[in-house]
């Protein structure tokens, strides 16, 4: 038989049983609609999951900080303590086994000046040659600093806006283009000796990190360890006497430690290690997993209730295609007879049973997107309270193949079950059919 | 005869046996004979005989137990399913006693039906459907429904069904079986009439021994056995329609009167003509029903058909 004449037929036939196709369909409808919507929310509160973990840094990193916290065993938080940071703490923390990178971290916070306006940030100095291993954004233009060229400034695009101005009972606000306005900056910490004029350090040599959802990249500036000491020492020697041993003994030990760990499976184990050699850690991991556990709980729970309502679905399927043949036996023996071959009509069944499936697939796709939009409308504070964080993005996201393959799911499914009645059909042996009623 | 028509149909030594728990029936025993192109083949014999299991063994919708079966030369108990049924699409046509149409479809449909099996294009199928039906006479009912037409009319649908794709052989399983005795004329003059303009082979199957008349070759069958087999020779071009006429009004003769009293084949006409009835009787025709193919069944059969029969 020709496929269009095999279609025809399929048409034709479900349309002899209007009634009973469709509730067949609705049958996979509700089945696509319970698949598709539940693997949407699935997808949805894992997407929020992960742009929560975009913006708060890296899962991967692990910071050991000089005031270190400590928590009880339940994670709660009971007091800090200082904790020394210099070159050997980072040695042993090197050693680690699954640590990729590590960098000791010298935390300023300076004020920036263009013209008029003014403004202030953080600046970073951290081991030049670590800045890939921390995956750091791609850069809009310069480059980052290396061991040969170690006095580039890696600003971030947040920190050039919104430098303010006030003048008497106005201020005004400016974003700053580094390429084109100039800009300088000044540490702050101690008192410029009276008769030195102040450190100040013109931006010349520069980089320009893209906009990136993680923070740490957005708002602080960025430069290498070596280069920060030197500028430091020219810095330290425009104070006053006493505060240049100070400003030099400040810079010995670290602010702050931070790690990269190979693989976000191995972060609790690193952290662990660390904590062995008697430094307190932090990481988001920390926070996220037991999150990410309920994510995934979540997730299976809502694929299982999805796949419930398909299987129920698949075994109405079957049941209405068993019907079919029951009523078509006579049918299928003139078919036979008149010279059909047993593969037509086993593809004539299997059609129907796939095209069942992918009406019933296709309608509650479209459902599905009704649905989907009415969730992420109105059903925002309802999943809240059940997953236990207000996420900020769509609660329901449909990726683009989510249709196609509960389209092609619903007629496999439709297919599959309509295997067995099939293959009953083409059992049935053509002069007993032809003396049935029908 | 100059020239010797080639057999079509052969059989050999077929059998047919059926298990009943310990019991061996044999539904068709030890058959041997051959059918020639062109023939109209009858096979005759009570409810019960075998002749239809017969006819189903020859059409490859069962299988025989032993024997060989051989249709345009190939023996078709060697064949598989699928190659019987590119068979059946090729060679074969079938008429049967309750019409087997699909209900579904319209007249033009149901005829169409099996060339759509052999992947004939829409427009060329449905204008050969169109001319098969206006050629039995069923131009007003093209796309009627089976349930919408006659008894006659659907058995028209039947014929043409089982001739528009030009089988070589029609195998017709009492086809007038339904059917009161005027439609049972018209009917069978269709078929020798259709089988006569293409040169086709028809094997019919009938209880009815009045319908053997019509038949080149009227193979007897009781308990599974070929008895006899009967040749008519007749001067077939010629005396063709005279023929048809003969016999048909020979049959309207018989129906009309008593089932049991049946007239002897060469009895006189005009005798009988006066006897003719109007209405015709079906009881006959209807109570002859096949059922499963049982031998020495005992079905209700008018004692004088089989007194006839044993005569042979």
């Amino acid at each position: 038989m020709r496929i269009s004449d095999l279609m025809k037929l399929a048409f034709r036939n479900l349309l002899r049983r209007k009634a009973r196709t469709a509730l067949t369909v609705i049958g996979v409808v509700i089945g696509t609609i319970s698949i598709v919507v539940m693997v949407s929310i699935g997808i949805g509160v894992n997407q929020s999951f992960d742009e929560t973990i975009m913006q708060s840094g890296s899962m991967t990193i692990i910071r050991v900080q000089k005031y270190g916290s400590i928590y009880d065993d339940d994670g709660n938080w009971i007091g800090s303590k200082e904790q020394v940071l210099n070159d050997s703490v980072v040695d042993q923390i090197k050693g680690i086994e699954h640590v990729k990178a590590v960098s000791p971290i010298i935390n300023k916070y300076i004020r920036l000046e263009s013209g008029k306006y003014s403004s202030g940030c953080s600046l970073y100095a951290m081991d030049c040659e670590v800045f890939e291993a921390f995956e750091f954004p791609p850069l809009q233009y310069g480059s980052y600093p290396t061991k040969e060229n170690p006095s580039t400034i890696v600003l971030s695009p947040e920190s050039m806006q919104r430098f303010y101005y006030f003048s008497g009972r106005k201020s005004e606000n400016k974003d700053i283009d580094p390429l084109t306005d100039k800009v300088k900056m000044k540490f702050q910490e101690y008192q410029t000796h009276p008769r030195k004029k102040a450190f100040e350090l013109m931006f010349t040599d520069i980089a320009m990190m893209e906009q990136t959802d993680n923070y740490e990249y957005s708002y602080n500036i960025y430069m290498d360890l070596d280069y920060f000491r030197e500028i430091w020492t020219k810095y330290a020697n425009t104070l006053t006497l006493e505060d240049r041993k100070k400003a030099v003994a400040s810079i010995e030990t670290y602010e702050e430690i931070k790690i990269n760990v190979d693989n976000v499976k191995n972060v609790s184990q690193v952290q662990d290690d660390i904590e062995k050699l008697g430094y307190a850690t932090y990481s988001e991991m920390q926070y996220l997993e037991p999150l990410k556990e309920t994510s995934r709980m979540l997730q299976m729970v809502l694929g299982a209730i999805g796949s419930i309502a398909m299987v129920v679905s698949a075994i109405n399927i079957a049941n209405t295609m068993v019907m079919s043949i029951y009523e078509r036996t006579k049918e299928i023996g003139i078919m036979k007879v008149l010279g059909c071959l047993v593969r037509d009509i086993k593809r004539q069944f299997l059609l129907e049973a796939g095209l069942i499936g992918l009406l019933g697939g296709v309608v509650g796709i479209i459902i599905s997107y009704v649905l989907s939009h009415l969730i992420n409308k109105y059903g925002s504070g309802i999943m809240g309270s059940i997953v236990g964080t207000e996420t900020t993005g769509a609660l329901s996201v449909i990726p683009f193949w989510l249709p196609f393959a509960a389209a092609a799911f619903g007629m496999l499914v439709g297919i599959l079950s309509g295997y067995f009645p099939a293959r009953r059909a083409t059992r049935i042996r053509a002069i007993e059919a032809m003396r049935t009623e029908g | 005869m100059e020239k010797e028509p080639e057999k079509v149909i052969e059989l050999v030594n077929v059998r047919k046996v059926y298990r009943m728990g310990n019991e061996k029936i044999y539904a068709v025993d030890d058959v041997s004979f051959d059918i020639k192109k062109g023939e109209f083949c009858c096979l005759l014999g009570t409810s019960g005989s075998g002749k239809s299991t017969l006819l189903n063994l020859m059409a490859g919708i069962e299988k025989a137990t032993s024997g060989k079966i051989i249709i345009k030369g190939k023996n078709i108990i060697k064949m598989n399913e699928n190659n019987l049924a590119r068979f059946r699409q090729r060679y074969l046509g079938f008429v049967f006693q309750a019409y087997n149409l699909i209900n579904s479809m319209t007249a033009t449909e149901n005829v169409e039906f099996p060339l759509v099996f052999k992947k004939y294009r829409p427009k060329r199928r449905r204008k050969l459907a169109r001319e098969m039906l206006i050629k039995v006479g069923l131009q007003s009912r093209l796309s009627h429904k089976p349930k919408e037409m006659s008894g006659g009319q659907q058995q028209r649908v039947g014929i043409a069904r089982a001739f528009v794709a030009k089988p070589e052989i029609v195998f017709a399983d009492e086809p007038t079986g339904n059917l009161d005795t005027r439609t049972t004329i018209e009917v069978m003059e269709l078929i020798k009439q259709m089988a006569r303009d293409n040169n086709q082979t028809i094997v019919m199957v009938t209880h009815d021994r009045s319908l053997a008349a019509y038949a080149d070759k009227i193979i007897h069958i009781l308990d599974g056995k070929v008895q006899s087999i009967e040749v008519t020779e007749r001067d077939k071009q010629e005396n063709m329609q005279a023929h048809l006429k003969e016999v048909s009004k020979k049959l309207l003769l018989e129906r009309g009167g008593e089932m049991t009293a049946e007239v002897p084949e060469e009895a006189e006409k005009e005798s009988a003509a006066t006897e003719l009835q109007e209405e015709a009787e079906t009881e006959g025709t209807i109570s002859g029903k096949e059922g499963k193919a049982k031998p020495g069944g005992n079905a209700p059969e008018p004692a004088g058909r089989n007194a006839t029969d044993n005569r042979e």
